[in-house]
């Protein structure tokens, strides 16, 4: 599991790569946080999905965890380019009803 | 279910495992007529069955998880088993968002079982284990 995460005006971007399960999960979630607590103006969420290629909810739950911090500011959460696997765990977990599949992150940064 | 083909995968409740477990059983599973899409199914219920052995039957303690697989008859079984605490109530641990740990967890682990297999036994008893039985059709399939 690779990622990079970096912050543009109020979107968080995190571009992640591999399989994010229970053993990848909780690294990631030390990182994501860590950001997010350094840039607390942070409203949006931006995840990169293209290249990831496994998601259970070990990796949703760390995704919505974050998602309840934007939540309160008027955030939105965005899925860059979500294979068909991603999107049927984001579909079958309820997380696509408070997200967005978007074709990139720029189309994102251009509208918020 | 007669029986063409079977594998036994025993291993310590490391995290790691997780994907070592869900890996093996897709390789297996691709022996048969299943799409990408079924496969990518039998993965994610496969990581959740045995996170949930690695979170909630050992704690987070190290102990033994063993997950068989086999197929025959136009299906394929997968069993995976620990000897942990065990589920006190089955109905409420079912229950889509139910989970012992709010904080971490989102409670969809056996959602997604539940979800992705075609038919899902789950037995359990308190301080024994918890063994999760799951079928996936393969109706293509000669044997």
């Amino acid at each position: 599991m690779q990622y990079s995460i970096k912050v543009v005006g109020q979107a968080l971007i995190t571009t992640l790569q591999g399989e994010l399960d229970l053993h990848t999960s909780p690294q990631f979630k030390a990182d994501i946080a860590a950001k997010m607590e350094a840039y607390p103006d942070i409203k949006h969420l931006i995840f990169d999905v293209k290249n990831m290629s496994f998601i259970d909810s070990s990796g949703l739950g760390v995704i919505l965890g974050r998602y309840r911090e934007i939540q309160p500011r008027g955030g939105k959460m965005y899925f860059v380019q979500a294979n068909p696997q991603i999107k049927r765990v984001l579909q079958v977990s309820g997380l696509h009803k408070i997200s967005e599949f978007v074709n990139s992150s720029q189309e994102v940064l251009d509208r918020v | 279910m007669e029986t063409k083909n079977w594998i036994k995968l025993e291993f310590p409740s490391e995290t790691v495992n997780v994907a070592f477990a869900r890996t093996a059983i897709a390789l297996f599973a691709a022996q048969l007529d299943l799409t990408l899409d079924e496969l990518e199914d039998i993965k994610v219920a496969v990581s959740e069955a045995v996170s949930n052995s690695v979170i909630h039957g050992y704690q987070n303690n190290l102990g033994t998880i063993i997950v068989q697989a086999s197929y025959g008859n136009g299906q394929l079984q997968i069993v995976v088993e620990d000897f942990g605490q065990g589920i006190p109530d089955i109905e409420l641990a079912k229950e889509t968002g139910y989970t012992t740990i709010p904080q971490e967890r989102m409670g969809l682990g056996l959602t997604f079982i539940y979800e992705y297999m075609d038919d899902v036994v789950l037995t359990s008893q308190v301080n024994q284990g918890t063994k999760v039985t799951m079928k996936k059709n393969v109706p293509n399939q000669e044997s």
